[in-house]
């Protein structure tokens, strides 16, 4: 079963770097359940803020299901990744590291992909307190550089898929 | 599914049918984080609205704080929720407002 494939130029570090943000987001879901985290609210929004009873109704009923969504979105990323992500830096020669390579997306995952770097960018914007689109970026803090590189990210990819509609018509 | 105790009589069938038959918005509000070309992409292939469409709603979203994507029965409205919720998008559901 071969469909068509989307192709996705990616270093190879920022491929390592990716898989480990995911690994972190299955991480901060696996604790969804333990207490009240304010990323994970932003992952699982309220449908009704202004009628509790219809509020909690939709939480019971969309919630969990939304949370496992985002956690088998995130498995068939890093499969995607597997090719760049199972090297190791320190394995990699000279300018090895940040070499681009083409990442192999089925169209059929597409949206796994952009829901994923939609998530990580909420659960990061969650931490960074980020209330605002011309929010001052701390440029020391290295979380912002890794917010705005997977909006660059993010952005490309919903322009590869816009591209590919268009051909696919 | 559980088994009803009695069959509903007639005159609820007949209020049914006589219910407003779009009484319901599916609004979906202005955020910082998610990327104008993302969301004008989620209005296009979720909804099956044309490029010029999406584009105009992701604008009302994101100059006007929100936008009313969608408007229905409640359970659709529901349904197009989570799915705006699984893209990650910040969407409501609300009565049409008298």
């Amino acid at each position: 079963m071969t469909g068509p494939t989307l192709s996705l130029p990616l270093a190879v570090l920022e491929g390592i770097h990716l898989n480990e943000l995911i690994n972190q987001l299955t991480s901060v879901l696996a604790d969804s359940e333990a207490s009240s985290d304010p990323a994970i609210e932003r992952l699982v929004p309220d449908a009704y803020p202004e009628d509790t009873d219809a509020s909690a109704e939709f939480s019971n009923a969309t919630r969990a299901d939304l949370l496992e969504r985002r956690r088998a979105d995130a498995v068939s990323v890093q499969h995607a990744l597997k090719p760049l992500s199972t090297v190791a830096p320190e394995d990699l020669a000279g300018d090895e590291a940040i070499q681009e390579r083409e990442v192999l997306i089925p169209a059929q995952e597409l949206d796994a992909w952009l829901r994923t770097l939609t998530a990580l960018r909420l659960v990061i914007a969650a931490r960074l307190n980020i209330t605002a689109a011309d929010d001052e970026h701390d440029l020391d803090d290295p979380r912002f550089h890794v917010y705005d590189w997977l909006g660059y990210r993010l952005d490309g990819l919903v322009a590869l898929a816009d591209a590919h509609d268009e051909a696919s018509g | 599914m559980s088994t009803p105790i009695a069959t509903p009589d007639l005159d609820e069938v007949t209020d049914l049918y006589a219910a407003p038959l779009e009484p319901w918005q599916l609004v979906v509000w202005n955020d910082p984080v998610n990327l104008m070309s993302y969301v004008a992409r989620v209005f296009r292939t979720y909804f099956g609205y044309s490029s010029e469409h999406a584009n105009q709603l992701m604008l009302s979203v994101h100059n006007d704080g929100h936008a009313i994507v969608d408007t229905g029965p409640r359970e659709t409205m529901e349904v197009h929720a989570q799915a705006m919720h699984d893209f990650g998008l910040w969407a409501t559901v609300r009565k049409v407002p008298s």
